[in-house]
């Protein structure tokens, strides 16, 4: 039987974290959503540490990359450091088009880039592509306990 | 302190006459009395500082600031060429004259074209007096046009920070408009997705023109974005064919060419200096254009270039609805239209790149047009060198 696939998104933007909660409510009802504001927050809940010490190992995270205290790029390197950490695949998920940040992305790690959608419908199926290729056609690494 | 300086003012008894600051390179001190009163015969107010060596002359650069350096070509322990070297080398403008005896004409020659302002025999100490003046003249026009450059380029260099600033500006604003303008997009869209119907009649036109002004203001801030990266991008000059670009261009256009049935034709099209990239979009966006703003008969749009002294000029002719020429400078403003949405669609950045494009290339582009009779856009690519407009 498949667990519950737990989710983090990492976005200081509460209406974004919103719009990805409705979409997913709708394309993964089953999916364990977390979320968390800022970079620190980030490696706080990653790591299990202070108020996150019972938090669940997220099978995927999403990551906005302009954040509070530290930016996302910064968490994303951090995650890559990790010898458990880096095994969760990372989704950036940035309204930034730059190419500068989408190669900085992939040479830290990031298993994938994708551009916030202005438009609801873009969002909603980005948010469903998302959902669809991770927790469906692809295989995730086992939740090292 | 070394070598001697001996100041002497000659303190002048007729009409005021200029006042003339000299340094003189003499070791003659007969001669260099005859060289003052010839200045000050009727003609300067001289106040002079005689030295014959470096080290002293260094010294009354500082102390004296000459208008004037005469020095003697044969110096015991100098050579008086060397006065224009010091001057030179401490940036200077000061006229230096050669005041000596005969030195025969390849030396005297060589010395104005080492720098030398003038060359005057002490056996001719009459002419002195003009050839100062002469010297003092061409200095001070020489500063007038020197101080006029800079002025220029200060004026210049404001100018390119402004543009710049304006542009970053621009830019910036515009990225980070996109942000919260993604929240109402998203949002009004949520709202009159999952309201629609559940609120009354006037609450779902409401939430509709919140969302519709949303939408179409990101594509306005997404345009504006468009247009000051034509100035922030680095255009890459290369020869580029443009025969070749119009293959592009058709694709590009592809669905609207077909669309609509348009014939678009070129011939020739030359090779031009330019960057690739932005001279498709000019292509692009004026052949899209004509075929937008078609009249009832099938579009035919041609495109042609021709060679005049300065620069190739380019042509794209249409039989489309034309514009008045009282719109003619209009329209290549950012987001000015002539016509209603409904109309023709569009937000009106395409021609304000184009002119963008065009101007920092170093051309210019216009256009020639009667309601009803088509129009043509008409614009100019430098050449990349002079030999370009003889080949």
């Amino acid at each position: 039987m498949k667990s519950v696939r737990q989710l983090l998104i990492v976005d200081d933007n509460p209406a974004d974290v919103t719009l990805a909660r409705e979409a997913l409510e709708v394309c993964a009802p089953g999916c364990q959503i977390s979320s968390v504001e800022d970079g620190v927050e980030a490696l706080a809940f990653l790591g299990r540490r202070e108020k996150y010490a019972n938090a669940a190992r997220p099978d995927l995270v999403i990551l906005d990359l302009n954040l509070p205290k530290r930016g996302g790029l910064a968490v994303l390197a951090a995650m890559k450091a990790g010898p458990d950490l880096r095994l969760i695949p990372v989704i950036i998920f940035s309204t930034s088009k730059l190419n500068q940040d989408v190669v900085r992305s992939y040479e830290l790690g990031a298993n994938c880039y994708v551009c916030k959608p202005g438009n609801l419908n873009e969002f909603f199926a980005a948010m469903k592509s998302i959902e669809q290729f991770w927790f469906g056609a692809a295989t995730l690494p086992p939740r090292g306990e | 302190m070394s070598g001697t300086a001996v100041k002497l003012a000659i303190e002048s008894s007729a009409a005021p006459k200029p006042k003339l600051r000299v340094l003189l390179v003499e070791d003659n001190s007969l001669d260099a009395e005859l060289v003052i009163r010839a200045l000050r015969k009727n003609s300067f107010d001289v106040e002079a500082v005689i030295v014959q060596d470096e080290d002293s002359f260094i010294e009354a650069l500082g102390t004296h600031s000459p208008e004037v350096v005469l020095a003697d070509y044969n110096l015991p322990n100098w050579k008086g060429m060397e006065a224009l070297t010091i001057l030179r080398r401490q940036n200077l403008d000061i006229p230096m004259i050669l005041v000596s005896g005969a030195l025969g004409d390849v030396l005297a020659v060589e010395c104005i074209r080492q720098g030398a302002t003038d060359y005057v025999l002490k056996d001719g100490l009459a002419r002195l007096p003009e050839v100062v003046r002469r010297a003092l003249q061409e200095k001070h026009e020489r500063s007038l046009r020197h101080q006029a450059e800079k002025d220029l380029a200060k004026k210049a260099d404001e100018l390119a920070r402004s543009n710049a600033d304006l542009e970053q500006f621009a830019y910036v604003a515009s990225h980070d408009l996109q942000e919260p303008l993604r929240m109402v997009a998203s949002y009004t869209q949520l709202l009159s997705e999952r309201y629609r119907g559940k609120l009354d009649e006037n609450a779902d036109k409401f939430i509709g023109y919140a969302s519709e002004g949303a939408l179409r203001m990101q594509v306005l801030i997404q345009d504006l974005l468009a247009f000051s990266r034509v100035g922030r991008a680095n255009a890459t000059f290369t020869n580029v064919d443009c025969k070749g670009l119009m293959e592009e261009v058709r694709k590009s256009l592809a669905s609207a060419i077909q669309e609509s049935g348009a014939v678009i034709t070129d011939a020739d099209l030359p090779s031009v200096w330019t960057d690739r990239t932005q001279m498709s979009q000019v292509l692009q966006n004026l052949i899209g254009n004509a075929i937008k703003f078609r009249g009832t008969k099938p579009p035919t749009v041609s495109i042609q270039a021709e060679k005049t002294r300065e620069h190739w000029q380019f042509c794209v002719t249409d039989n489309g609805i034309g514009i008045s020429p009282e719109f003619g400078e209009n329209i290549f403003v950012v987001f000015q239209r002539l016509h209603a949405r409904t109309e023709y669609p569009g937000n009106g950045i395409g021609l304000a790149i184009c002119k963008k494009i065009i101007e920092r290339n170093g051309g210019k582009i216009w256009v020639e047009s009667q309601p009803g009779k088509g129009s043509t856009f008409k614009f100019t690519i430098p050449f990349q060198s002079a030999d370009e407009g003889k080949a």
